[in-house]
């Protein structure tokens, strides 16, 4: 499929196939539409920018392995349209290799991926979906008669970067769940030195693996990390603070039974045993199937925790999880609410009051004579005790 | 200085619209306003109270502190009657009338405190009483008190202004004279049972706040600290109104009856004083009144006021100094109302964070109020026979009256002719 | 004054009313002491706040169920209530220490106490506990708006109507109508962390037992506040942080009637006291009364002016 002489960039390609300047602005207004915030990409401004900046990259080349999986990270990849599934295999990546997708099978397919491998040595992304066997030597799954183990050790030695695609990849998923006979593995506790993107999710939004590896394709460089190897764009927050539910778990409404009153009414899921308080994913705000609501808690379901480790195929679907908040939210008062002022016109019409008897007082205490006698007194002045000679005599 | 106090004169030769008549009454009138103002739009706007300090000045100042200075009938009363005091008796006119208007002026500002007051009615219903709550006793006994005994006890200036105005009515008179005079003891019997147990109940109120009453006035003695309290503040208010007005109508005074009030006086703060130190020191408090803060600094504000009226009056008195003796009266009656007056606002503490302070209609009301009562008394002591004089100032009085209805005779007989 | 026989009569009779007086008095003390035990079929929350999220559903049930006004004074669009007021009976409020670590949420609401201070204060029993249930309710019809009530809480739970002619005191009474038709009150059924339970005062305080036993050293002293604490209240408190930072005073384990109103009791107690004073003042004066009356007689005479009584 791709030119081993010389890999051409995105714009010239789609030129070659005909695909006309209009229909790949219309490509780029729906990246800029579609791809997460929290990329450098999506800062453009405008599709010509976004245009420009991927009309310059290189398709990049994708070879896509699966081991202990159910194929359900790629079947949600079949279900985005924004942009086309061809298109985005076809024009905007070049996936090399895809064995549910590829027309070769048995020894061509064998041939295609050791021609992929070399021909892109170094520079391809490894995208990862299915978790890894490691007991027994890894015997549990093989790939041509090798095991994964070795399979992924080998071609992800010669990648530029990994993604895990899914739980599985991300860090075991189902088959990892008690009492993990195969002893499955995710991809980042196999390739260590290798820089690994985990999006688990089961599956994960479709989304979130466009938008890294146009990231990567366009500006060189993976999205920002969390200590999960997750892009934080779309696991930095837990289901429970975006959720479209969540005013309900405010107010105290919760579904209490499957087809109850209020679970008809679409109220908080968790008392069924919602796991989206521990949860981190982005599902609430990227519906599946590009279809608003289409999401476990929009239907309906209790959300299982499906991206983390922890929680899914560990925690029981209907336990309710402990609720905590990594730092209290400031709207709630304090326990000592201040309470009461004082206005300066009261202030001053103390002062006046107080001022005015004080005045008053002293004024009528300088007019009492001080420790004298009948003698000091005045005669006819208003102390004057002396006996008045009565009127007309 | 020689002269004495012989009976109660009127005050006869001072035109009843006065300046300071007119200011008293104006302050009322616009006090009354505003009250309405408090009725319509509630206790919220037209004050400064909150959740917090849920009582203002009208309740701790108007009703708690000024009843104090109201006592005087009780205290002066209790030391001409009980520990006769003869000499007491000529002001103790003045001593009910002051302790009336008080009285009347409290009690009024109580009615306007409240926020439901048309359910006050259950006064009436003594199985809706509940007997353990201090409040209901204070507002059972203190208008009893105030329309029974002590109306009653201020019903004699009127007989004698009718037997003297309207002569007609004088058989009228002797015979109320002469019921009263059998009844009397019991009157005044009641006179002072009831302001003592409500005034004690006043202190009482500040005992359910428990620990939010700083510590140095919290005790379970407050109800007789209140009480003794009241005791001196009313000799104090008493003193003080006689000085006053004699100053302002130019009536001579009675340096022996003002120094047998400075002693009863002196010698109730002195005994006052110590036992209040002495629950201090025996309740251990001791340690936090000699902290530096702003409680025990309220606290030695009250000894200060209170321990230095007690020299300026024992002092005054041998001196016979009357203006040291009225400074020493107005001390003495700023300490008492402290006292009185910290458990509830300044010493009350309910929790951290919270403030109090009246509103400017808050204050003219609590202002107006008291020129409401300052205004009748003016009015009624130029009236009534209420302010001690000697007695030629009685016999002046007569012979002005005499010279005035000459000249109306003669003037008749004039126009006759 | 030489001592008559009528002397010596008067002081035994009053002496000895005295002391039956006294006597009767005293013997209100028995009675007096007595600790005020819960009612039989006491009912009260636990919280515990060790549970809380701070989400306020409990908030929003309690408006809700109370048909309270929104508070939203200080945001025009959210509740957003500051204290308990009169149109908030059910408060959450964030103690926040200066090291931001070890924060702790409370809920503020009446605590019903088994000897409230507040209906010891209330004159005409506007404020009354439930014989049965001992839940503490407020009668409009009854109050007079004097706010003693506000004076005597130690919790500062009744609030006042500021504004408006028609003020009323407004508190939580547990939802007692929704507790007439057996159900709980609002803010224990809404509540998604179970932080706050409804139930009979024993099954709380076993419950608030078996927590403290299973997690020693997880709440503070292993105590719970309301047990004994002012005579004990109905609402019972769990947390990890010292309880005066959330707003519950260290009180003793006597009740504030008990404590403070003791003397008051006494002393009034069948109006013994001041009837027996009252009846020794009148004595008394009218032994005075008769030497006045006789001296004023003189001085009139003397004067030829007519006595002033």
């Amino acid at each position: 499929m791709a030119n081993p002489n010389e890999t051409p960039t995105i714009a010239s390609h789609l030129h070659a196939c005909g695909v006309s300047r209009r229909s790949f602005l219309q490509l780029c207004t729906a990246l800029m539409v579609t791809a997460p915030v929290g990329l450098s990409l999506t800062s453009k401004a405008s599709a010509e920018e976004i245009a420009q900046v991927i009309g310059k990259a290189r398709r990049p080349s994708v070879i896509w392995l699966h081991f202990q999986d159910c194929t359900g990270c790629s079947e949600t990849l079949l279900r985005t349209s924004r942009p086309d599934v061809a298109d985005l295999i076809l024009n905007v990546i070049s996936l090399d290799y895809h064995e549910t997708l590829m027309a070769a099978s048995g020894h061509q397919a064998e041939d295609a991926l050791k021609q992929a491998v070399s021909d892109n040595l170094g520079k391809f992304v490894l995208v990862v979906e299915g978790s890894i066997p490691t007991k027994d030597q890894g015997q549990y799954m093989k790939l041509a008669g090798r095991p994964a183990l070795e399979v992924l050790r080998d071609v992800g030695r010669k990648s530029a970067a990994v993604i895990a695609m899914g739980s599985c990849a991300s860090w075991g998923g189902v088959p990892s769940a008690d009492p993990n006979p195969t002893g499955a593995q995710g991809v980042d506790s196999i390739l260590t030195e290798k820089p690994v993107v985990n999006l688990p999710g089961c599956p994960t939004n479709p989304y979130n693996l466009l938008a890294v590896v146009l990231e990567y394709a366009t500006m060189g460089r993976l999205p920002a990390l969390d200590q999960y190897n997750r892009p934080k764009f779309a696991y930095d927050r837990v289901i429970h603070d975006h959720c479209p539910r969540r005013a309900h778990f405010d107010a105290g409404r919760f579904a209490r039974e499957f087809g109850d009153e209020g679970h008809r009414q679409g109220w908080c899921l968790y008392k069924l045993g919602c796991k989206g308080p521990v949860t981190h994913a982005a599902c609430s705000t990227r519906p599946f199937n590009e279809i608003p609501d289409v999401w476990p808690i929009g239907i309906g379901a209790p959300c299982v925790g499906c991206t983390e480790k922890a929680v899914a195929f560990r925690v029981p679907i209907f336990d309710t999880v402990d609720i905590h908040a990594a730092t209290p939210p400031e709207a709630l008062p304090l326990v000592h609410t201040p309470v009461g002022t004082i206005g300066t016109a009261a202030a001053a019409m103390v002062g006046a009051i107080a001022g005015g008897i004080g005045g008053a007082a002293l004024m009528a205490s300088k007019r009492l004579p001080d420790g004298g006698t009948a003698a000091h007194v005045t005669a006819g002045s208003s102390l004057d005790s002396t006996p008045q000679r009565p009127k007309g005599e | 200085m020689i002269d004495r106090w012989e009976r109660d004169v009127p005050v006869f030769d001072v035109p009843i619209w006065t300046k300071p008549f007119a200011v008293t009454c104006g302050l009322g009138i616009l006090a009354l306003g505003l009250v309405t103002y408090r009725e319509l739009a509630g206790l919220g706007p037209a004050s400064g109270m909150n959740d917090a300090y849920a009582w203002g000045i009208w309740k701790t100042f108007n009703t708690m502190v000024l009843t104090g200075l109201g006592s005087g009938a009780f205290s002066v009363g209790i030391a001409a009657w009980l520990f006769r005091r003869h000499r007491l008796h000529v002001v103790l006119r003045t001593a009910m009338l002051t302790s009336f208007l008080a009285y009347l002026s409290g009690l009024m500002l109580l009615g306007i405190d409240v926020g439901r007051p048309w359910n006050f009615y259950w006064i009436l219903t003594p199985w809706r009483w509940n007997l353990h709550s201090p409040l209901l006793e204070v507002a059972l006994c203190m208008p009893v008190y105030a329309m029974v005994p002590l109306l009653l006890e201020n019903v004699p200036p009127v007989l004698d202004w009718i037997y003297d105005k309207r002569p007609q009515y004088r058989p009228w008179v002797m015979r109320a004279e002469k019921i009263m005079v059998r009844f009397y003891p019991f009157i005044v019997g009641l006179a002072y049972i009831l302001p003592a147990m409500h005034q004690s109940s006043l202190g009482a109120l500040m005992l359910l706040a428990g620990d939010r009453v700083n510590p140095l006035w919290q005790t379970p003695w407050l109800p007789l600290l209140y009480l003794w309290a009241a005791a001196y503040m009313g000799f104090a208010c008493v003193a003080g109104t006689l000085l006053f007005c004699s100053l302002m109508w130019k009536r001579p005074l009675d340096l022996d009856v003002l120094t047998e009030m400075n002693r009863l006086t002196a010698g109730l703060i002195a005994s006052w004083l110590l036992f209040r130190f002495a629950d201090i020191v025996f309740s251990g408090k001791l340690g936090l009144a000699l902290e530096w803060n702003i409680y025990s600094g309220l606290f030695w504000v009250e000894y200060l006021f209170l321990s230095t009226s007690v020299f300026m009056l024992l002092d005054s008195s041998k001196r016979r100094d009357a203006r040291l003796i009225f400074h020493g009266y107005i001390v003495a009656a700023v300490g008492g109302m402290l006292y009185r007056w910290d458990p509830t606002t300044l010493a009350f503490q309910p929790r951290p964070g919270a403030f109090y302070f009246p509103t400017p209609i808050e204050l003219l009301i609590s202002v107006g109020f008291v020129s409401l009562a300052i205004a009748a008394f003016i009015f009624l002591a130029k009236v009534l026979p209420i302010l001690p004089a000697p007695l030629r100032l009685w016999r002046r009085m007569e012979e002005e009256r005499k010279t005035v209805q000459d000249t109306a005779t003669t003037a008749q007989f004039a126009a006759a002719d | 004054m030489a001592i008559t026989r009528r002397d010596v009569l008067k002081t035994l009779t009053t002496g000895t009313a005295v002391a039956a007086t006294t006597g009767t008095a005293l013997s209100g003390v028995t009675h007096a002491e007595e600790q005020v035990a819960p009612p039989p079929a006491a009912v009260g929350m636990l919280y515990d706040a060790t549970r809380c999220i701070g989400c306020q559903s409990c908030v929003a049930a309690c408006a809700e169920a109370n048909q309270l006004q929104p508070d939203t004074r200080l945001d025009p669009l959210h509740q957003a209530p500051r204290d308990l007021n009169y149109t908030t009976k059910n408060i959450i409020k964030l103690y926040k220490p200066t090291d931001g670590k070890s924060y702790s949420y409370v809920k503020q609401q009446c605590m019903h106490c088994v000897d409230p201070a507040c209906v010891a204060g209330c004159m005409f029993k506007g404020l009354k506990k439930d014989p049965h249930t001992g839940v503490v309710t407020w009668n409009s019809q009854l109050c007079v708006g004097c706010r003693y009530c506000e004076i005597s809480c130690p919790y500062h739970i009744p609030k006042f109507q500021w504004e408006g002619f028609n003020p009323k005191i407004v508190k939580c009474e547990l939802c007692k109508e929704r507790l007439a038709v057996g159900q709980q009150p609002a803010c224990t059924s809404v509540c998604p962390a179970q932080a706050v339970i409804f139930g009979t005062r024993a099954e709380l305080l076993a419950e608030a037992k078996r927590r403290i036993q299973q997690n020693p050293g997880k709440y503070y002293q292993d105590r719970i506040y309301g047990e004994h604490e002012g005579g004990g209240t109905q609402v019972l408190y769990l947390s990890r942080v010292p309880f005066e930072k959330l707003g519950l005073p260290e009180l003793s384990q006597e009740s504030i009637p008990a404590k403070y109103l003791k003397w008051q009791k006494r002393v009034y107690s069948y109006l013994a006291v001041p009837v027996v004073l009252y009846a020794s003042i009148v004595g008394v004066i009218r032994n005075n009364w008769k030497d006045h009356q006789e001296h004023v007689q003189e001085e009139a005479k003397k004067t030829g002016v007519r006595a002033q009584l």
